[in-house]
């Protein structure tokens, strides 16, 4: 069977962000682009499927500006993934869950795919919201925050644990279906040096932006439009206590506490 | 074209070195220099990532990468451990010389099934009484049909005491001086190849070091790296390849002690303020900066010159010689900016001054860098 994973281009922790000339978007300028972290945990669910269920191929897709989204297919391939699509952003369409999910959808539905996977949310925008489109537009079940999925042959379906406040819920899921994963258990793998070699070189099937425009112009419209886009103000306030025992340490962040921030009488 | 940009390629290649080193040395490095301890599963792993056999072309099993990305990734590597990068890099420096000199019938029966397992290689040019002057090797080989027979001994011999394979530099007549050396690669199984106990090192504590007694070990003329005589040659060769990642190694120390010094810097206070708003931590940290980028690229300069077909004696042992030098210098006040708890163990920057200094040691001294590096110098004044 054919496993899709989702995965997402999204700035990469230590770069410095900026707002655009607009003020309503990201400044790409400078950008480093990577895996988002929960789409390397799917990639890794997917991997650990295709190893334990005989005859599976995994597929990377992703949607995006072309050269930012090969980068994380490549990214992708080198840490196993079978094969790659790259479903090309037309210029100017919106940065919205809901059109992802439709530019995603196009792809989807030329493949007879059994399980997607995807991260529970991307690390930019943290919508969380393209899985459970998805799965709504492809008309199959969706099942949120797994934090590990497994193959039972015996039922040939997926036994997957999804993280719910204070515990762990099982659940059996029969496909086809939508899985976003939470952080794995399991650390995601590290690409081999000649497996990143070969990425480089690896065909990666495209969809163009002019296929793409048509499949989205109706969620497009209902799009959200992003009004500004700000960095927070720079922190301020803080206050270094000279202290020279832990005792005196305590007693002057009482009195702070106490007499400035006033934080109790 | 000069261009300083990384290709998306090499900027891969270099992210999953600095991940390796980021998630699977570092947090062992000090446990590691305390106890002296040698982490096999690290290194196996390393090799499992194809991080260990970098220099050898993929056709006989290794990664085959262009030295200036060997240099990539090796940066990133020592930021984490030197001492691991020298048993990591230590494979290069010891199946270069079936590169150099080997045929093609010696590189597919000796590095396919090398390259194929987890396994370790010695480079075995030292000797106890001396290691400048590789044209005086007192390890003997004795012709004896389609044998050679060795007897001698080498010492300072990284990864000696865990390798299955070592590269040994030996003379048939010790009257020919240089002319009269031979290349030969010897299995760990051969009878008399004697690999003795692990010396305690003041740095990179991570690696192994001992010496390797030869005692009547017959090894197949099969087994000769070149014609006859051409081992001294091979031997420079090789160090000519090999000289450009130690300026990497030095390299990547230098950047961790930096990284180190600036954190601190910012976070330690005195007389009302970080002493990083004192002039005089940030003049040191300018100074760093200085020595650190310059070493970084004239190790460019030599892998790229290398790369480019060229010998490159010159500009490897430029930045050899200059990165551990820098190296030192930059672990030296990283230390000065950590005041008292620069000089304690719990603190990682005394590890980077006592593995720098072996980068000015091996793989040829930085006094015979200087030599190699006059001698190229003046021959253009001829
Ligand atoms: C941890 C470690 C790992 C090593 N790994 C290996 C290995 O894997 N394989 C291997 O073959 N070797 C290895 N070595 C050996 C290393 O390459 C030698 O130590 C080095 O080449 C210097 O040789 P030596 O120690 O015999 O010093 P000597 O040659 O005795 O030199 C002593 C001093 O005199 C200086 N000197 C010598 N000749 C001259 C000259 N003509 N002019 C000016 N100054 C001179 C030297 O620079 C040095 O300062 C390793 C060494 C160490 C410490």
């Amino acid at each position: 069977m054919e496993i899709a994973v989702l995965v997402k281009p999204v700035p990469d922790a230590e770069t410095r962000l900026r707002p655009d000339a607009g003020g309503s978007g990201l400044d790409p300028e400078g950008v480093k682009w990577v895996l988002a972290g929960y789409d390397e945990s799917a990639v890794e669910q997917a991997l650990l499927l295709k190893e334990s269920i005989p005859g599976t191929s995994v597929r990377a897709i992703s949607y995006g500006p072309l050269a930012r989204a090969e980068e994380v297919l490549r990214f992708a391939i080198a840490l196993g993934c079978d094969a790659a699509t790259s479903v090309e952003q037309p210029a100017g369409a919106p940065d919205d869950p809901l059109v992802t999910a439709a530019a995603l959808h196009l792809a989807l539905s030329k493949r007879a795919v059994a399980l997607v996977l995807c991260g529970k949310q991307a690390g930019d925008d943290e919508t969380g919201l393209v899985g459970p489109a998805l799965a709504e537009m492809l008309g199959i079940a969706e099942y949120g925050v797994a934090v590990n999925v497994r193959w039972d042959a015996a039922s040939s379906a997926l036994t997957l644990q999804q993280s719910v406040e204070g515990g762990l819920v099982r659940v059996r899921a029969s496909l086809p279906a939508v899985v976003a994963l939470q952080q794995a258990w399991n650390d995601p793998r590290t690409a081999k040096l000649p497996n990143i070699l070969k990425s480089r070189k690896a065909a990666i099937e495209r969809m163009p932006a002019s296929e793409v425009s048509s499949a989205i112009a109706t969620v497009q419209a209902l799009a959200a439009r992003r009004l500004a886009f700000r960095l927070p103000p720079p922190r301020t306030g803080a206050k270094m206590i000279e202290y020279k025992s832990p005792e005196e340490a305590a007693e002057r962040l009482v009195r702070i506490l106490r007499e400035e921030a006033k934080v109790f009488p | 074209m000069v261009d300083f940009a990384l290709t998306s390629e090499q900027t891969s290649l270099r992210d999953m070195a600095r991940k390796f080193a980021r998630t699977e040395m570092a947090p062992h490095a000090a446990e590691c220099d305390r106890a002296g301890r040698f982490p096999d599963e690290i290194y196996r792993k390393a090799w499992e990532l194809g991080l260990m056999n970098l220099n050898v072309p993929t056709e006989y099993g290794g990664t085959g990468l262009a030295l200036f990305d060997q240099c990539l990734i090796v940066e990133e590597l020592a930021h984490a451990c030197a001492g691991m990068t020298t048993s990591i890099i230590a494979n290069c420096l010891a199946l270069e010389p079936i590169l150099l000199g080997g045929t093609e019938e010696q590189k597919h029966r000796i590095l396919d099934p090398f390259c194929a397992e987890y396994h370790l290689a010695s480079f075995c040019l030292t000797e106890p009484s001396g290691g400048s002057d590789a044209g005086s090797l007192k390890t003997h080989a004795r012709r004896d049909g389609d044998h050679y027979v060795l007897d001698g001994e080498k010492c300072f011999i990284t990864n000696a005491p865990f390798a299955s394979l070592y590269t040994v530099f030996a003379t048939t007549d010790p009257t020919l001086r240089h002319k009269g050396i031979n290349a030969f690669v010897v299995s760990r199984d051969t009878e008399g190849v004697l690999p003795g106990k692990e010396e305690e090192k003041m740095g990179h504590r991570a690696s192994a070091t001992s010496t390797v007694r030869f005692e009547g070990a017959r090894v197949p003329v099969a087994n000769r790296l070149g014609a006859d005589g051409e081992g001294f040659s091979i031997a420079m060769r090789t160090l000519d390849q090999t000289r450009t990642p130690i300026g990497a190694l030095a390299t990547g120390i230098a950047q961790a002690a930096i990284d180190h010094a600036a954190a601190y810097a910012k976070r330690r206070h005195t007389f009302g303020k970080p002493i990083a708003e004192h002039q005089a931590i940030q003049i040191k940290l300018a100074d760093m900066t200085q020595a650190l980028r310059a070493a970084r690229l004239l190790t460019w300069e030599a892998a790229w010159t290398i790369d480019h077909g060229e010998r490159g004696s010159l500009e490897s042992a430029v930045a050899k010689c200059f990165a551990s030098d820098a190296a030192m210098r930059v672990a030296d006040e990283a230390i000065q900016v950590f005041g008292g708890y620069g000089y304690m163990k719990e603190y990682p920057v005394e590890k980077l001054l006592r593995d720098a200094k072996l980068a000015q040691i091996y793989e040829g001294s930085n006094e015979i860098q200087r030599i190699v590096i006059a001698r190229e110098l003046l021959q253009r004044y001829a």
